[in-house]
């Protein structure tokens, strides 16, 4: 095994298993699902990597649906109330 | 790892910076035009949080700019704007021609044993999970390193993680006020 592996010069296939076991634990240890789930739960490279993908992609609509909500609240507010200042003066 | 209160404090103010500039413009455009502007300021003061010293906040900071390159500049002045936004990343040629290589030895080869198949179909799914998160990382198509991606994407996680607390926070916040 670690003949084939010398033999090719690629970094993408020449990495250590351990290097890869550890990412992926760290990996797991930082996504919701994963870290909820009984210890005794094995959980494959696989999953803890397409895991990974749903969670940025929850992470981003999150970013998207707070960055909507705030324009709204810009907006629905009256330019000279009480209300708007005091989102200024969180923001601003 | 975990987002730390000083990350946030750091986000925080970064943000609010990048709000501020376009303060003056806010009062006149439509809310798409703010959900934008809000989103992108948020988008600059998370990857300025690293100084540079990551493949995904160069790449966002990039793509960024490529949006609103002056919002870009004003809220990293100071901190080597024209080198992070002009900086180029790396070809990604060099991967692909080494896929093709691998792929043509493993072809040869006459016959497998049951595990080295087993060994192989994992791997496969393995890239092709990796290959998903190289489509949601900035910058993952130039991460041809697995080692390299995952490093990135740990630091990524953190990183949006702080992002959304903060945020959170913000308009839950707002909202709680405007409601009174």
């Amino acid at each position: 095994m670690s003949n084939r592996r010398s033999r090719q010069s690629s970094s993408a296939l020449r990495i250590s298993d351990d290097q890869m076991i550890d990412l992926v634990s760290q990996l797991s240890q930082l996504l919701p699902e994963i870290r909820e789930r009984r210890r005794s739960d094995k959980v494959s490279a696989s999953k803890v990597l397409e895991e990974t993908c749903n969670y940025i992609r929850k992470l981003h609509r999150e970013v998207d649906n707070l960055s909507e909500r705030l324009s709204q609240l810009l907006d629905s507010v009256d330019e000279d109330s009480h209300e708007a200042s005091v989102i200024r003066s969180l923001l601003m | 790892m975990q987002p730390t209160s000083s990350m946030k404090e750091e986000f925080l103010q970064k943000w609010q910076m990048g709000l501020q500039i376009y303060r003056p413009l806010i009062d006149n455009t439509s809310v798409s035009e703010r959900m934008k502007a809000i989103k992108l300021s948020a988008d600059v003061a998370m990857a300025s949080l690293r100084r540079g010293t990551t493949c995904w906040s160069r790449a966002l900071i990039q793509k960024t700019a490529t949006e609103d390159n002056f919002l870009v500049r004003q809220m990293l002045s100071g901190i080597k704007a024209e080198t992070l936004i002009n900086k180029k990343l790396p070809k990604v040629m060099c991967h692909r021609k080494i896929v093709r290589r691998s792929k043509k030895i493993l072809r040869r080869r006459k016959s497998r044993s049951a595990i080295e198949e087993v060994a192989a179909k994992a791997r496969k799914l393995v890239n092709k999970k990796t290959q998903g998160l190289r489509n949601v990382v900035p910058g993952g198509e130039f991460m041809s390193n697995d080692v390299l991606l995952i490093q990135e994407t740990l630091d990524y996680i953190v990183s949006l993680q702080t992002q959304v607390n903060v945020m959170r926070s913000i308009v839950d916040a707002a909202e709680a006020g405007s409601e009174r």
